[in-house]
């Protein structure tokens, strides 16, 4: 464990003066669960870490003109327990749901999921689906960032040292009717995912998708949106078939994204596979 | 038993179970020292490097930091080992493996003696070394020790197992491999050392075996027994890994040399760097059977990693071996089992002592044999299994306490159901469900060797019963079942006694808690001690109740006449008259199981007095899409001669169990790669199944009160249930442990299960 200097800041405005003057030596905390590990095996050395968690600012979840907005600060509990979300990000919820342990759950938040730039990080496709934003404060203002580039490479920010993540802006689904997330990991919980996978559509009374949103995450170097699925998709009739189809094209989107590596010769397969099992509920209407 | 038990059978409140629950317990890293030093050992992080020189001069400039130790400074015999001596406590010519310690620094804090280790310098001339066993073996590999890379070679041989392959209908044979494991114990490992008032070494310790410790280090610092004193703590669980000596040496060097408290606790990280782990196995396996499925031959051969040192390794590889044909009788047996050398961390004893890795060969086989012959997988093992008068593979004549069958009875509508109607019921088209089962048999105690126990019973002249017993209790309930059996003999309640554990001050040697010994083994010497002691009391009792010794029975602390319960002295009483005589009122119980060597060519001998047995079925799910798995069941019927405490039984079950899913589906230690609980994965409780324990008693005529053991063997069958479940779900077998997501996927694939949802 390193040495370094705890601030907890009061207020929003205190914790970015501070950032603006120590940010590059300045590690932000707000639930502490990815930070500590990192603290602890020496693969982060601050100077200070900045407390974030009691800040107001960082809270709340509402919706206003017709946008999602969630605090950074939120925990996934909080995310879990929100009707709201319930209603507009049925996939977040459930990511909420899985996501590593209930004690971890109780205070890691989603500032903090996405801030870390983890390729792993749970919330990221759910956020893909729901096209969110980060809004980003700093003692220069506010700013906006699609979620897809906040991390700029596997654990790589590319917010500035005088930044940090205020909340997102999400938008809500719309006359959806199916929506899910799904995570591989070497156990049922508490287990770095080695796939995760978020989806929304409306599937219209002919049977056809009219909308699909996919995003993948943990197989490539950032979470991303696979268009190549989304449009395969689109204004089909799915069947078993179109969607093995699908995985198809989503594990050659993957394998085009990372080339093959070790790990290729089991998510090939098996990104596959969990795209027609997430999918599947779109064969089977009314089953 | 002529009379009911009072105590045997019966699930009294467990010994330190309220100290645990309150948080009073006081494991090692909670005694309080005055102003301990810091111990840290400085770890060589190379496989094999010739070490050229050790500066410590710069270390011993930091601030707080008080010693530094290197070899030299070791005043006996640097080298250690629980078989074979070949580990030193700190390197003095070479390193054989990443955690081989250099150096170690005591400091008066945390900070200064991870300051004094980076600024130790070593001059190291690295050497090739050699991570594959099997290479290993060949002539010009690199040596780990001088004296060659093969530690051992463990043989079992009865009749002609080449000429019984030819009568076969059947005949099989395959490779399994299985992986290095950590035991990932709770309480990592931890001691603390102080001079006591004797002027001995004190020393406090996480341990399974306090008297082995107290040996080694007598042996280490060059003292008369009576200068060192280990007490074990508390202790968190150990799965054979508190066996070795891990914080124990570091603690009593310090000490010898500073004369001042010191403590070493070892992080997560570094209990997982420098402790043992379990063997991993490479096991080439033949067996062959007649047209109705009756084993007739084997032969396999073993290749076992021991890492840089051997520490348990000669005793899994041949414990391998003689478990080799699981528990069935096989006329024909050729097994050679190799203990090895190589650059890796070493690998030491873990609950099963390559038991559990050779069951997952001998029970894929014999469901092999089934699926050719299209036989019941239930029937053939029934058909097979050992009964009494069967000659086991070291020619071994079982007459009594032979379980196997009535624990596969036991699972007989249990699989039924499964099959019949569990597996049918409809899932989804991902999802394939599977039935397996999984048997084992496992000798209690060491093998072909002496492992006695003894234990004494004191009464004090108030009636007061003390148990004094060197067996550590590790959290399996052992002091509470000694506890019972002393209880049992002299009818008092078990927790009016008073216990004195695992001090060498105070306590004799009962052997190591490993092997699933102490309750057959510590609890006849305590059965024998509590025995003698009560026949002084019945003695006594003879002359003031005029009655004759078989008309008394104890009970409430007195002896009665039994036919007339008013007619009673108490204990008390009794004690005082004892003393007044002159007699003793302090008894030593020993108790050795019959064993004969095993003969090193052949391997014919009598291992053990007596064996455990036991069968699970698993129930699994696989998504055939994904790899992933799910048990959700296992039922296991385990024979354990006489349950003395059936909650504590059941409690190993489930816990061997929890530990079996493990080792079938995820645990797998890589070293170099593998740092802490972050990247090692353990069932957490969402992974564990719904588990149906089912306890057989099958008494055994020597064990006390008919009792043998099931600490190791809960854990035995449960892997190769998985694994034969799987391979039922996916129709094609997984040949490599752990079963984890990339191998089921890729039988998913080779069954077609995974392609075939396309054409649904």
């Amino acid at each position: 464990m390193v040495n370094f200097a705890y601030r907890r800041p009061k207020s929003l405005a205190e914790a970015l003066d501070f950032l603006s003057s120590c940010g590059n030596k300045t590690k932000v905390l707000a639930g502490g669960t990815d930070l500590t590990v990192d603290l602890r095996q020496g693969s982060a050395q601050p100077e200070y870490v900045l407390d974030t968690s009691r800040l107001d600012e960082l809270k709340g979840i509402e919706l206003s003109n017709g946008q999602l907005c969630i605090g950074a600060g939120v925990t996934l509990t909080e995310i879990y327990e929100s009707a709201l979300l319930e209603r507009y990000t049925p996939a977040l919820q459930k990511c909420a749901a899985t996501f590593a342990s209930k004690q971890i759950r109780n205070v890691a938040t989603i500032g903090g999921n996405v801030a870390h730039c983890s390729p792993c990080a749970d919330t990221l496709p759910p956020l893909l689906i729901h096209e969110a934003k980060a809004i980003l404060a700093s003692n220069k203002g506010l700013r906006e960032t699609p979620i897809e580039d906040v991390a700029s490479g596997p654990y790589e920010s590319s917010l500035r040292p005088d930044e940090i993540i205020l909340r997102f802006i999400l938008k809500p689904s719309k006359d959806i009717n199916f929506a899910d997330f799904q995570k591989i990991g070497r156990r049922k919980a508490l287990a770095t995912a080695r796939i995760t996978m978020a989806f929304m559509a409306r599937q219209d009374a002919d049977r056809k998708i009219s909308f699909l949103r996919f995003a993948l995450g943990a197989c490539t170097p950032t979470p991303q949106r696979i268009a190549l699925v989304e449009d395969y998709l689109a204004c089909r009739v799915p069947t078993v078939q179109t969607l093995w189809e699908a995985g198809g094209l989503l594990a050659e989107s993957v394998l085009e994204i990372t080339g093959r590596r070790p790990s290729a010769s089991y998510k090939e397969p098996a990104v596959r596979g969990l795209s027609v099992r997430m999918l599947y509920p779109l064969v089977h209407v009314g089953a | 038993m002529d009379n009911p038990s009072k105590f045997i059978g019966k699930n009294i409140p467990r010994s330190g179970t309220l100290e645990k629950l309150r948080g009073e317990a006081v494991f090692s890293a909670d005694i309080e020292l005055d102003s301990p030093l810091v111990l840290k050992a400085l770890r060589s992080g190379r496989a094999h490097a010739d070490v050229v020189a050790i500066d410590s001069a710069r270390a011993l400039g930091v601030e707080g930091v008080v010693a530094v130790f290197t070899a030299k400074d070791i005043p006996g015999k640097n080298l250690f080992g629980l078989i074979n001596k070949d580990q030193p406590l700190l390197v003095s010519d070479k390193v054989r493996s990443i955690a081989d310690a250099v150096a170690l620094v005591a400091a008066d804090s945390e900070a200064a003696a991870n300051s004094a280790l980076s600024a130790i310098e070593v001059t190291y001339r690295d050497l090739p070394a050699v991570f594959d066993p099997e290479e290993a073996m060949g002539p010009n590999a690199p040596r780990v020790h001088e004296k060659g890379n093969i530690l051992s070679v463990s043989k079992v041989r009865k009749g002609d197992a080449e000429r019984a392959f030819e009568r076969c209908r059947s005949v099989i044979e395959k490779t399994y491999r299985t992986s290095m494991v950590e035991h990932n114990y709770l309480e990592p490992d931890a001691g603390a050392g102080f001079v006591d008032d004797d002027g001995a070494l004190a020393v406090y310790a996480s341990t399974q075996n306090p008297h082995y410790d107290h040996k080694e280090l007598v042996s280490l610092l060059a003292l008369d027994d009576d200068q060192v004193r280990v007490i074990q703590a508390v202790t968190g669980g150990g799965f054979g890994s508190k066996l070795d000596l891990n914080v124990q040496g570091f603690i009593g060097l310090a000490l010898y040399h500073l004369k001042r408290p010191v403590r070493y606790v070892y992080s997560r990280e570094e209990s997982y760097l420098a402790t043992a782990k379990r063997h991993p196995l490479l096991i080439r396996m033949k067996t062959g059977c007649d047209d109705k499925g009756r084993l007739l031959a084997m032969k396999a051969t073993i290749i076992c990693d021991t890492g840089a040192y051997a520490s348990y390794g000669v005793a899994v590889a041949n414990r391998a071996a003689v478990h080799a044909t699981g528990p069935y009788e096989v006329e024909n047996v050729d097994v050679q089992s190799y203990c090895v050398y190589t650059n890796r961390p070493f690998c030491g004893a873990m609950r099963g002592f390559g038991t559990p890795q050779i069951a997952f060969a001998h029970e894929s086989q014999i469901d092999l044999h089934a699926k050719e012959l299209s036989a019941d997988p239930l029937e053939i093992r029934l058909l097979n299994a050992l009964r009494p008068g069967s000659k086991t593979s070291t020619g071994q004549t079982l007459t009594s306490s032979v379980g196997i069958t009535e624990c596969l009875q036991a699972l007989k509508p249990y699989y039924a159901q499964a099959v019949e109607s569990w597996k049918k019921s409809a899932v989804n088209g991902f999802l394939k469900r599977g039935a397996g089962i999984g048997a084992m048999w496992y000798g209690i105690g060491n093998t072909g060797v002496q492992n006695p126990s003894t234990a004494r019973v004191e009464m004090d002249l108030d009636g007061t019963v003390t148990l004094y017993t060197g067996c550590a209790d590790i959290g399996q309930g052992s002091t509470t079942t000694l506890s019972q059996i002393v209880a049992e003999v002299l009818g008092i309640e078990p927790h009016t006694i008073r216990t004195v554990v695992g001090d060498t001050k105070y306590t004799a040697n009962a052997g190591a808690t490993s092997a699933s010994r102490q309750t057959y083994i510590s609890g006849n010497a305590v059965k024998e001690a509590s025995e003698k002691l009560a026949e002084v009391l019945l003695t006594e009792a003879v002359n003031r109740l005029k009655s004759p010794k078989s008309s008394l029975v104890f009970a409430s602390g007195h002896v009665f006449v039994s036919t007339n319960p008013e007619k009673r002295i108490s204990f008390a009483d009794l004690a005082k008259r004892i003393r007044a005589k002159g007699f003793s009122l302090s008894w030593q119980g020993f108790f050795d199981p019959v064993t004969v060597p095993l003969d090193r060519e052949t391997g014919q001998g009598v291992p053990y007095a007596t064996y455990a047995f036991g069968a699970q079925m698993a129930m699994v799910t696989v998504d055939v899409l994904t790899g992933e798995v799910s048990v959700e069941k296992i039922v296991a019927a385990h024979d354990v001669g006489k349950a003395i405490h059936p909650e504590n039984v059941v409690g190993q079950l489930c816990g061997g169990v929890a530990m079996g899913v493990g080792f079938a589906l995820m645990e797998e230690f890589e070293p170099g790669k593998t740092v802490s609980m972050k990247d090692f994965y353990i069932p957490t409780c969402a992974d564990m199944p719904e588990v149906v324990p089912i306890i057989i008693e099958s008494p055994e005529p020597t064990g006390p009160f008919g009792a043998k053991g099931v600490g190791e063997p809960a854990l035995i069958p449960t892997a190769p249930a998985i694994l034969n479940a799987l391979a039922d779900a996916l129709g094609e077998r997984i040949w490599v442990l752990p079963a984890n997501l990339e191998r089921v996927m890729e039988a998913s694939i080779r069954s077609g299960n995974f392609g075939a949802v396309n054409s649904e």
